[in-house]
């Protein structure tokens, strides 16, 4: 780059330095803009390109999560089903997922659901383009939420219908209203829902009670697995009987890659790092997080361990509620990230571990199947995580974060307008969702394309629908095995003792 | 900030010559704007790098699955050292190879000859080549699993890494090579375009791959039974694991959102934001429609043969790392829909080039001949006929020669950029050919190259390192059993003393004294233990 004062000085060779002056400050500053600029937009896209894939790794941390808990039989259909998932994912949001729920109308008032972009063809900017990008990892992530709760007995096809049907249609429908400028919900508007919008700030309700409703109105249509309520002849166990998970390294694992995944979730969700706002933003999000997280953790591995130690008088430590909790804390951490203190984000994190908790056993004696738990982690604590806005988000945080910075949470004492907002999300959700998928189910039902051959279930799916187990654990032939040893010990010159003698030398040692 | 400079610059050039100070002041802030960027330009660069050289362990993974149990141990290794031994040959001569002195000269060349044992001008940049070398290597681990020798192994990732592969990047990639795009004369006016390296990384590795199974033959009681005579169907080896294969299927395609998008920072920090969004949206969906199409083809297929749907997990993997793959090639430079269509025939390229391998009986362990070399040449391909004139120009500066399609439109150079595709393909697999082929059948001729067919059966696990250890991870019952009585004597005896008030410590005092193994639990499952204990030891 040429010197910009040389070349004022050939523009104006003159000693007159007023003229000099102006220019070079002028194209100083002009140049150093332009740099600036091309720079700060890759930063953005950067951001999101990497907050993108770490949310979008948290299909791997579902698949192992799902993996590790399903019985060994079933491994290879639920993997099938969280591949199939970004896939789908990926193919539905483009063709109209991304468009009914980013499209924009004409009018430019508040509207239902988004008519134009479809296969996003006017994209051009980088910024655009990196958004879908972002904004296809989070579907994803709501339709892979369902693939554990109906795992072990849920037909391909039904499976297939309905994620592209979530991803597609109705999780759009959720995000134009509470996350695209005409929504009726949002707050990204100059006259938003009781002149706040709702508070979701990364997905709480969005994502995950949007994936952790479809998967409860599953499991219910769907029924429990077979054995886990009653016996052969149907008739109720008085304990349920548990059916343990293959392989809790791949839990333990998965867990942590969707801990790690969420470091992309909630701080990505800032969306831009250019300015100092959002880089304030996405650094309270990864600490709230984390807090959260390890809140949510502690409280329902103890909280049950005392539980436990009240109703058996023996002390255990469940590996399964720990994770739980966990998870938990982050799903209840999600929607208030960004607007809460990290204290808050503490309590937040123990009444996530306190609700699982809660969730899990009701929805057991209920007698509604989840095979991984995602209806306590996903769906109770996504509510939980949009109402716990509306106690605690902070004013200063919620200007910094972009909100209306009037209000807040009542324990502000800015009133209650945030946290009507918040309940109505919830019931919209809820409701929406229910609405929608209870007869796209029952209907799937009715045509018998959900659920899967009894005998079919009690083979496991592996080898009713994809030919053989997911494992081969064979070892080699033992005669092989000492064939080798033998043929090497004649090589080095080694002699072979017999057994008796070694025994006897061993006993002396 | 600007106080500062005005300090400094009036000092340097005194308080009187206002030109120069305000020369020295605009001079400063250029060069603090500058600074900036080339550092987060760093930045980036690392962060990218890491995400492709966590593709390591996705390959691990994927392998891990892939080969039989008696195998894992030997494959890991592999994988572990070849990310090792990749980086210690590239530092030493392959980055000189490849992008040595490119900042000196213009001049055409075959090969580099500076900066070997040093990371050039910028420590970054050879981070992120490293990255990519030992992608290639890794790519040839998976075939070769369950029979090759660990030593062969050894030789041919560092001369992969240090001389086969910086040849080709050299080519392709620097100023210097005769088919890149940054070459002061390019080919045909144009020069290849090989975004993040479909031919670069994935052709060169792949076709290593094919040579080396063809020299080492298929495994064992693949194709030919105890006999030697060839079986009626292939037997088919499965994976031990599919869960791992899956999580390796995953970190793959999460790697590839560094190796695809990251490689638009090579082009310079200032435009990189919209082509590294363009290549992050073209691989999600490359990706997706070639999991998706060679899952349903071989569902469509399969039923259309045997009557049952068959969802094949292996084909949907296979399907979207081949989507991935073919992606490479054109990332930045292709639009959405073009993105889905390269992914949908990348499946079907998949489809039938793995079945064309079994029907020659070439053994490939984990498919990667199919998936990296096949659809490495379809995406260097497959960009001759998609780029778009626009992204052309935002990537690499010039409309004038876009791919096949958009040319027969403007009936303007039409083929130039398919030309030099072509010729990159055949380059590449020539290459690789003229230098590995030798290579291996050396190797086999030392006897280097392929293990003895009795640890070939037994597994490598056991010839290799001694053994896999803990096998199933199972506890034996009788130690679960003897645990459960102990626990509940203990639970009584708890009672009891509440009740009767006999010392706290009753049980174990028993224990010390009376080793009869019926009345007291604990003793029962010592006894179990040590018997186990000598037993194994004899």
């Amino acid at each position: 780059m040429a010197s910009v004062a040389e070349f004022c000085d050939a523009v104006d060779n003159s000693t007159i330095t007023v003229d000099v002056v102006g220019c070079s400050a002028y194209l100083a500053a002009t140049e150093t803009d332009e740099v600036l600029a091309g720079v700060v937009e890759g930063l953005n896209v950067f951001f999101l390109l990497f907050a993108g894939a770490v949310v979008f790794l948290m299909q791997a941390g579902f698949a192992m999560l799902c993996a590790g808990s399903v019985r060994q039989k079933n491994v290879k259909n639920i993997m099938l089903k969280n591949l199939l998932d970004a896939c789908g994912g990926a193919i539905g949001f483009y063709t109209v997922g991304y468009a009914f729920a980013y499209g924009t109308n004409d009018e430019g008032g508040k509207n239902f659901i988004g008519t134009s972009n479809f296969f996003i063809r006017n994209f051009s900017a980088g910024g655009d383009l990196i958004g879908w990008f972002f904004q296809f990892a989070f579907a994803a992530t709501a339709a892979t939420i369902v693939a554990g709760t109906v795992a072990e007995r849920c037909k391909m096809a039904a499976y297939l219908c309905y994620s592209v049907f979530l991803t597609g249609f109705v999780y759009p429908v959720v995000v134009h209203s509470i996350w695209s400028a005409d929504g009726f919900l949002t707050a990204f508007r100059d006259d938003p829902f009781r002149d706040v919008g709702n508070v979701d700030f990364a997905g709480s309700g969005v994502v995950h009670m949007t994936g952790g409703a479809t998967a409860l109105v599953a499991a219910i249509v769907l029924g429990p697995r077979k054995g886990r309520f009653y016996d052969e002849d149907g008739n109720p166990l008085e304990t349920p009987a548990t059916f343990q998970a293959h392989s809790v390294a791949l839990q333990i694992l998965g867990t942590f890659i969707l801990w790690f995944g969420w470091y992309g979730f909630n701080p990505g969700s800032a969306l831009a790092i250019d300015n100092p706002d959002s880089a304030a933003t996405a650094a309270l999000c990864a600490v709230t997080t984390t807090l959260a997280a390890a809140c949510g953790c502690a409280t329902a591995m103890f909280f049950d361990s005392v539980m436990d130690a009240r109703a058996t008088g023996e002390v255990s430590y469940d590996l399964t509620m720990a994770m739980n909790g966990c998870l938990a804390g982050l799903v209840g951490i999600t929607a208030g990230c960004s607007v809460v203190q990290p204290w808050a984000a503490c309590i937040i994190g123990v009444i996530a571990g306190l609700v699982y908790y809660g969730f899990s056993k009701l929805l057991v004696a209920l007698k509604i199947d989840d095979a991984v738990d995602a209806v306590p982690v996903h769906f109770a604590n996504g509510m939980w995580g949009v109402l716990a806005v509306g106690f605690f988000a902070d004013p200063t945080l919620m200007a910094i974060a972009g909100y209306n910075e009037e209000k807040g949470g009542v324990f502000y004492g800015v009133g209650g307008d945030l946290l009507i907002v918040q309940i109505v999300a919830v019931l919209w959700i809820v409701g929406w969702v229910t609405a929608i998928m209870t007869p796209f189910f029952l209907v799937l039902n009715a045509l018998g394309m959900f659920r899967v051959d009894a005998l079919e279930e009690e083979v496991g799916l592996d080898i009713s629908h994809h030919r053989g187990s997911a494992y081969d654990l064979t070892a080699p032939k033992k005669e092989d095995v000492e064939e080798l040893m033998e043929v090497r010990a004649s090589r080095h010159g080694k002699v072979e003792v017999p057994k008796e003698v070694a025994q006897a030398a061993e006993t002396e040692a | 900030m600007s106080e500062n400079f005005f300090t400094t610059c009036q000092e340097q050039s005194g308080s009187e010559n206002t030109t120069e100070i305000l020369q020295c002041i605009s001079d400063s802030i250029q060069e603090q704007a500058e600074n900036r960027a080339a550092d987060l330009h760093d930045f980036l660069y690392v962060l990218a790098g890491a995400m492709i050289f966590f593709m390591q362990s996705g390959f691990a993974m994927l392998c891990a699955g892939s080969v039989r149990l008696k195998n894992v141990q030997n494959t890991m290794l592999k994988n572990l050292l070849d990310a090792c031994g990749a980086a210690l040959a590239f530092f030493l001569v392959g980055f000189g190879f490849a992008f040595g002195g490119q900042s000196e000269s213009t001049s055409t060349s075959f090969i580099g000859t500076t900066d070997f044992a040093s990371v050039g001008d910028s420590a970054a940049f050879w981070f992120f080549q490293y990255t990519f070398s030992a992608t290639s290597v890794t790519i040839v681990a998976g075939t070769l699993a369950e029979r090759c020798q660990m030593a062969a192994y050894l030789c041919y990732s560092v001369v992969l890494a240090g001389f086969v592969y910086p040849v080709v990047a050299h080519t392709v990639w620097s100023n210097n090579g005769f088919l890149s795009l940054a070459n002061v004369n390019p080919l045909i006016n144009i020069g290849a375009v090989d975004f993040a390296g479909s031919g670069v990384v994935h052709v060169t590795g792949g076709t290593t791959a094919l040579l080396a199974t063809l020299i080492l033959g298929p495994r064992r009681g693949r194709f030919f039974d105890a006999q030697g005579e060839p079986l009626d169907t292939p037997k088919p080896f499965p994976g031990h694991s599919v869960a791992l294969q899956l999580l390796g299927t995953m970190i793959l395609w999460f790697g590839w959102y560094g190796f695809n998008p990251g490689s638009a920072l090579v082009l310079g920090i200032d435009e990189v934001g919209g082509i590294a969004a363009t290549a992050a949206v073209s691989t999600s969906l490359s990706g997706a429609a070639g999991g998706v199409s060679a899952l349903f083809t071989n569902l469509f297929l399969e039923e259309r043969r045997t009557g049952e749907p068959h969802f094949s997990l292996l084909m949907a993997m296979n399907g979207a790392l081949s989507g991935l793959v073919a992606i490479t090639a054109s990332c930045g430079v292709v639009e959405p829909w073009a993105a889905i269509v390269i992914g949908i025939v990348a499946g079907w390229v998949y489809l039938w080039t793995s079945g064309l391998l079994l029907r020659l009986r070439i053994d490939d362990a984990v498919d990667a001949i199919p998936v990296h070399m096949f659809n490495g040449i379809w995406g260097v391909f497959a960009t001759g006929l998609f780029a778009s004139p626009r992204l052309m120009q935002s990537a690499y500066g010039t409309d004038e020669f876009p791919g096949l399609f958009y040319g027969l439109v403007r009936r303007t150079n039409p083929a130039n950029l398919l030309g030099c595709q072509v010729i990159t393909i055949l380059f590449i697999v020539g290459w690789t050919f003229v230098t590995m082929f030798p290579f291996f059948i050396w190797l086999n001729y030392k006897g280097w190259f392929r293990a003895d067919s009795l640890e070939e059966l037994v597994g490598l696990d056991i010839s290799y390192h001694g053994g896999m250890d803990n096998k199933d991870g199972s506890v034996k019952k009788e130690y679960v059993e003897a645990y459960k009585r102990h626990k509940g004597a203990l639970r009584n005896r708890r009672q009891s003393n509440t009740q009767h008030s006999t010392t706290s410590d009753g049980w174990r005092d028993s224990a010390a004294t009376d080793a009869d193994p019926d009345s007291d639990p604990l003793a029962a499952a010592h006894e179990a233990m040590k018997e186990d204990h000598s037993l194994r030891s004899s």
